[in-house]
C-alpha cells in the first residue's frame, strides 16, 4: 500500500469500512488483513485528494454509531426475546460488548483521531483557563464520540429504570445481610461503574453524570433506610446493644459500599450512615453515659468511643466532660480524707494510682485520644491544685516535695525502685501550679539532707535535680545546683585539709568534717548568728581550718553555723563507755562537766554565752535522755543540772534527738510566706521588664503578658498583680497615661 | 570523778569526755563592708547583673563572678569594676584613684 494521497470516491470506500466497523464494534472476529485494509482506508479518506474527506468520514461514523446504539437499545436491551432475566442484566451485557468494541474501533480510527481531531482539540492550558467556547460542532475522538452517543441514546433513556433496579438490588443485598449472589453483585457494580466510565474521558466533571443520575438518589434511599433501621433498633435495644449494632452496621455498610459503589461515594455514604445512626441519636447514646463512665464499663465505653470517634469534637464533649468529672471525683475521694503523719506519701501515691489507672484506661479504651488525655490532665490538675477552702492554701506542692524527701532520705528501699518512684513523682509534679512553693520546700529539704548527710545516694539526688531541670528549666534548679556544688567542693576541701594536717604532723584528735556553704545560696531560714562562746576543745580545729581556708581563698570570711553542727562525743564517766551523737551546743554543755558534777543553768549559760531559747531547746532533750538530771522542770536561773552517774543504755552508740531536724508548723508557715514575698518581687520585676520593652501598654495586655511569664513557676492571682502595679506606680517605675485610665507607660 | 573508786575507769589519765567526730557547717561571705555592689546594685555574693543574664559559670558550675577590693577598701564585682574603670579610673564611692588592693578567689 502506498502512503501517497490519492483520489478516491467516498462512496467506494465507506460501505466497506462501515461493514468492518460493525464487525469491530460487535466484537465479531476480523481477519488481520481485513483490519489492515480498513486501517488504511481510514488513512486514505483522511488524506484524499483533492479534498480530505475526514469530516465526512467523521459524520458518517457518528451517524453509524448513533444508529448502532439505538438498534442495541431496541433489539438487545428493551426486548427479552432470548429470555434474559431483566433489564440490568441486558444493559450490563450490552455495555460490556459496546464499551469493549468502541475501544477497538477507536484503534481502527487512530489516524483520524490523531491527525485530524487532535489538531482541533483545545489544549490543556486553554481548558485550564476555561476560555472554552463549548462549540457544539466540535469533533471528538471516535472512542469518546462512541461513549457520548451511548450516554445520549442509552443511558439518558434508561436512567430512571436502571437506577430503580440498582437501588432494589442494593436493598436486596441489605435485606439478605450481604449475601446477594456474586454474579448479581458484579452486574450491579458494572452498571453503576458504566455511569462513570462513560464520561471518564472528560478532564473535568467526569463524575457529574454518576453523581446526578445515581449517587444522589442512592444516598437519599440509603438515608431513609438508615433512619428506618435506627428506629427499629431503638425499639428493641439497650444503649449498649444499640452501639454494638451500629458498629456492626457501619462495618457492613462500608463493605457494601466497596462492593457496589464508585470509590468517590464511600465517604459520603459513611457520613450518611453516621449521621442517621449517631448524630441523630446522640441523646439516646448519651442517655447512659454517666452510668457507663462511673461503673467503668470498658466494653461499652470502647463501643461508645468507636461510635463517637468520627463525629465532630463538640458533639463528643458530653462523654469527655463526664469522664473528666469521674476522674476528678475519684481523685478527690482518694486524697481529700487523708490524715496523719504520712499524708504526703499517701497523697502522691494515691494520686499516682488514679493517674495510672486512667492513663491505662485511655490507652485501652480511647486509643490514647488526645481529647481524653487532656481531660485526664485537667482532672488531675484540678484535684491537685484544689484548695480545701477558699482561705486555706493548697498543700500539694508541700506534699510532693516531702514525698521526694522521703524517697531521697536514707532508707532500705532499693535504688531502682526509688528511681522509678521519683520518675513517677514528676508526673504529679507537672500538675502543680505553685511550682515555686514546691521549689521552696524542696530546696529546704534538700539543704537539710545535704547538711545532715541523710541522702541515700548523691546520684539519686542529682538525677532528681536533672528531672526538675528538664521539667521547669534552668532557672528553677539553679539554686539547687549551687547547693549541690558546695557539698562536692567541701568534700574536696576536707580531703585537702586532712592531707595538709598530715603533711604538717598535726593531729587534732577528732575526725573533722566541715561544710563550707556559699551564703545566700542556701535556704536555711534565719542565718542570724546565735552568740556562742566556742569551747576550747573546738577552737583549735576551727583555727587550723580557717588558716588553711584563707590560704586557699582570699577575700572570704567564714561564719560558723553552730546550730547546724553535730558531732560524736565519747563518754567515759560511766560503767560502760558510750559514743553519743549530739549537737554542738549539747557537746559544749557536757564538756563543762569535765571538771564538776553539777552546774546551775545560769552558770552554763554564762560560760557558753547561750541565750535562753537556744539553751532550753538543747538542754531539754538531754534531760529527757537522762544523761543529765535537772533539779526543776524550769530550765533557767538557779536550777541545778547534774551529771547522771547511774546512766545506762543497752546501746553503746546512740543519738540524742534534736528539736532542730523536725519541721515545725512555724517553719512551714514561714516557707509559705516567703513564697508570697518572692512572688511579689517576681511580678514586679516582670512588670518592669515588660513595660520597659513595650513603653505603653493597656492594663489587660499587661496582665496577659505577666501571666505568660509567670506560668512556669506559679499562677498569680490578678489582685496580686494589681497590687504590684500600684506599688510600681508609687515607686515611679510606671505611670498611668494621661488620656486613658487603663493604660500604663514606662518611666525611664 | 576520774578518781571515783566506784568507777572502773582505767587508771590512765583519760578525759571523761572526748570529742570523736565533729561535722560542722559554715557560710562563706566576701569579706566586705557593704553587701551590695554599688555599680550593679546586686548583692556581691550573687553574680553581677551581666553574669546573671549571660549565665556565666566556671567548670565547677559555680558562678564565676568574684569581688575586687580597692586601696580605698571599697569593694565591687570585678566584672562591674573592670567596665567602670574604662570610663573613669576612680572609685565610684569615694572618687579616689582606683587601684586594686586584692581580688576575691
Amino acid at each position: 500500500m502506498s502512503l501517497k494521497p490519492k483520489i478516491v470516491e467516498f462512496v467506494d470506500v465507506w460501505p466497506r469500512l462501515r461493514c468492518i466497523a460493525e464487525s469491530v464494534i460487535t466484537l465479531t472476529k476480523v481477519e488481520r488483513s481485513v483490519w489492515n485494509t480498513s486501517f488504511s482506508d481510514v488513512y486514505t479518506l483522511c488524506v484524499a485528494q483533492p479534498e480530505p474527506m475526514a469530516d465526512r468520514l467523521y459524520s458518517e461514523t457518528k451517524h453509524f454509531l448513533e444508529q448502532h446504539v439505538q438498534e442495541m437499545l431496541t433489539k438487545k436491551v428493551l426486548t427479552d426475546e432470548d429470555g434474559r432475566p431483566d433489564l440490568l442484566q441486558r444493559y450490563y451485557t450490552t455495555w460490556m460488548e459496546y464499551s469493549q468494541g468502541i475501544k477497538y474501533l477507536h484503534q481502527l480510527y487512530i489516524y483520524l483521531n490523531q491527525q485530524h481531531i487532535k489538531k482541533q482539540k483545545i489544549t490543556d492550558t486553554e481548558s485550564f483557563y476555561g476560555n472554552l467556547s463549548s462549540d457544539a460542532a466540535e469533533q471528538m475522538e471516535i472512542g469518546e464520540l462512541g461513549l457520548d452517543i451511548w450516554r445520549l441514546y442509552m443511558v439518558e433513556y434508561l436512567a430512571s429504570e436502571l437506577v430503580r433496579h440498582i437501588l432494589e438490588g442494593i436493598a436486596a443485598d441489605r435485606a439478605s445481610n450481604g449475601s446477594l449472589d456474586h454474579h448479581r453483585v458484579q452486574i450491579i457494580n458494572g452498571v453503576i461503574h458504566s455511569f462513570v466510565e462513560v464520561q471518564d474521558y472528560k478532564k473535568t466533571g467526569s463524575l457529574k453524570l454518576y453523581q446526578e443520575l445515581f449517587e444522589g438518589p442512592m444516598l437519599e434511599a440509603s438515608g431513609a433506610y438508615y433512619t428506618d433501621e435506627a428506629n427499629k433498633l431503638l425499639q428493641r435495644c439497650s444503649v449498649s446493644e444499640y452501639m454494638q449494632e451500629v458498629i456492626r452496621i457501619l462495618e457492613y455498610e462500608s463493605r457494601r459500599a466497596q462492593k457496589f459503589l464508585h470509590v468517590s461515594s464511600l465517604p459520603k455514604l459513611r457520613k450518611q450512615c453516621e449521621e442517621k445512626f449517631i448524630n441523630d441519636r446522640l441523646g439516646f447514646i448519651y442517655s447512659e453515659c454517666s452510668e457507663m463512665v462511673s461503673q467503668e464499663r470498658r466494653q461499652d465505653l470502647r463501643n461508645m468511643y468507636i461510635v463517637l470517634k468520627p463525629i465532630p469534637d463538640t458533639l463528643k464533649s458530653e462523654l469527655i466532660t463526664t469522664f473528666l468529672e469521674h476522674i476528678k471525683s475519684e481523685g478527690l475521694a482518694t486524697v481529700s480524707s487523708l490524715k496523719g503523719e504520712n499524708i504526703h506519701i499517701a497523697f502522691v501515691e494515691n494520686m499516682l494510682k488514679v493517674h495510672q489507672k486512667y492513663q491505662e484506661l485511655i490507652a485501652d479504651v480511647f486509643e490514647n485520644d488526645s481529647l481524653f488525655l487532656s481531660a485526664l490532665d485537667k482532672a488531675c490538675a484540678s484535684v491537685i491544685n484544689r484548695r480545701p477552702t477558699e482561705r486555706q492554701p493548697c498543700r500539694s506542692a508541700e506534699y510532693v516535695a516531702k514525698y521526694c524527701d522521703t524517697l531521697l532520705k536514707k532508707s532500705k528501699t532499693c535504688e531502682a525502685e526509688i528511681d522509678q518512684k521519683l520518675t513517677n513523682n514528676i508526673t504529679i509534679f507537672k500538675y502543680i501550679e505553685d511550682k515555686d512553693v514546691y521549689q521552696k520546700f524542696y530546696s529546704r529539704l534538700l539543704a537539710k539532707r545535704l547538711i545532715h548527710e541523710q541522702s541515700q545516694s548523691m546520684d539519686a539526688e542529682e538525677g532528681m535535680i536533672n528531672r526538675l531541670k528538664q521539667a521547669c528549666g534552668y532557672e528553677f534548679t539553679n539554686k539547687l545546683h549551687r547547693m549541690f556544688t558546695d557539698i562536692s567542693v567541701s568534700t574536696d576541701l576536707n580531703n585537702k585539709f586532712n592531707t595538709h594536717l598530715k603533711d604538717n604532723n598535726v593531729d587534732l584528735g577528732i575526725n573533722l568534717s566541715i561544710k563550707v556553704l556559699q551564703a545566700g545560696a542556701w535556704p536555711l531560714g534565719s542565718t542570724q548568728v546565735i552568740p556562742f562562746a566556742v569551747p576550747q576543745e573546738f577552737e583549735k580545729s576551727i583555727k587550723m581550718f580557717e588558716d588553711y581556708y584563707h590560704k586557699l581563698f582570699s577575700g572570704r570570711k567564714l561564719t560558723w553555723l553552730h546550730h547546724m553542727c553535730h558531732g560524736e562525743l565519747k563518754l567515759s564517766h560511766l560503767k560502760k563507755s558510750y559514743i553519743v551523737t549530739m549537737q554542738t551546743y549539747q557537746m559544749a554543755i557536757i564538756l563543762l562537766f569535765e571538771t564538776c558534777d553539777s552546774l546551775s543553768c545560769r552558770e552554763i549559760q554564762n560560760t557558753l554565752q547561750l541565750n535562753d531559747e537556744t539553751f532550753q531547746k538543747h538542754m531539754q532533750p538531754m534531760i529527757e535522755s537522762k544523761l543529765l538530771n535537772a533539779s526543776s522542770e524550769n530550765l533557767a536561773g538557779e536550777t541545778r543540772i547534774e551529771l547522771n552517774l547511774d546512766y545506762t543504755n543497752k546501746r553503746t552508740k546512740f543519738k540524742i534527738s534534736s528539736a532542730l531536724q523536725k519541721e515545725t508548723p512555724q517553719e512551714v508557715e514561714h516557707t509559705i510566706n516567703s513564697v508570697d514575698e518572692d512572688r511579689k518581687l517576681f511580678l514586679q520585676a516582670a512588670i518592669v521588664r515588660i513595660m520597659k520593652a513595650r513603653k505603653v501598654l493597656k492594663h489587660n495586655a499587661l496582665i496577659q503578658e505577666v501571666l505568660s511569664l509567670s506560668k512556669v513557676s506559679f499562677t498569680p492571682n490578678i489582685a496580686m498583680i494589681k497590687k504590684c502595679v500600684e506599688s510600681l506606680i508609687d515607686k515611679q517605675y510606671i505611670e498611668r497615661t494621661a488620656n486613658s485610665g487603663d493604660e500604663y507607660s514606662y518611666m525611664a | 570523778m576520774a578518781d571515783d573508786p566506784d568507777n572502773s575507769v582505767p587508771a590512765e589519765p583519760e578525759k571523761m569526755f572526748t570529742l570523736k567526730r565533729w561535722n560542722c557547717v559554715c557560710f562563706w561571705n566576701w569579706d566586705v563592708e557593704c553587701d551590695v555592689c554599688a555599680i550593679c546594685r546586686v548583692q556581691v555574693m550573687d553574680s553581677c547583673l551581666r553574669c546573671q543574664a549571660d549565665n556565666k559559670r566556671d567548670v565547677m558550675g559555680r558562678q564565676d563572678c568574684v569581688v575586687v577590693w580597692g586601696e580605698c577598701n571599697h569593694s565591687f564585682h570585678h566584672c562591674c569594676m573592670s567596665l567602670w574603670v574604662k570610663q573613669n579610673n576612680r572609685c565610684p564611692l569615694c572618687q579616689q584613684e582606683w587601684s586594686i588592693q586584692r581580688m576575691g578567689k
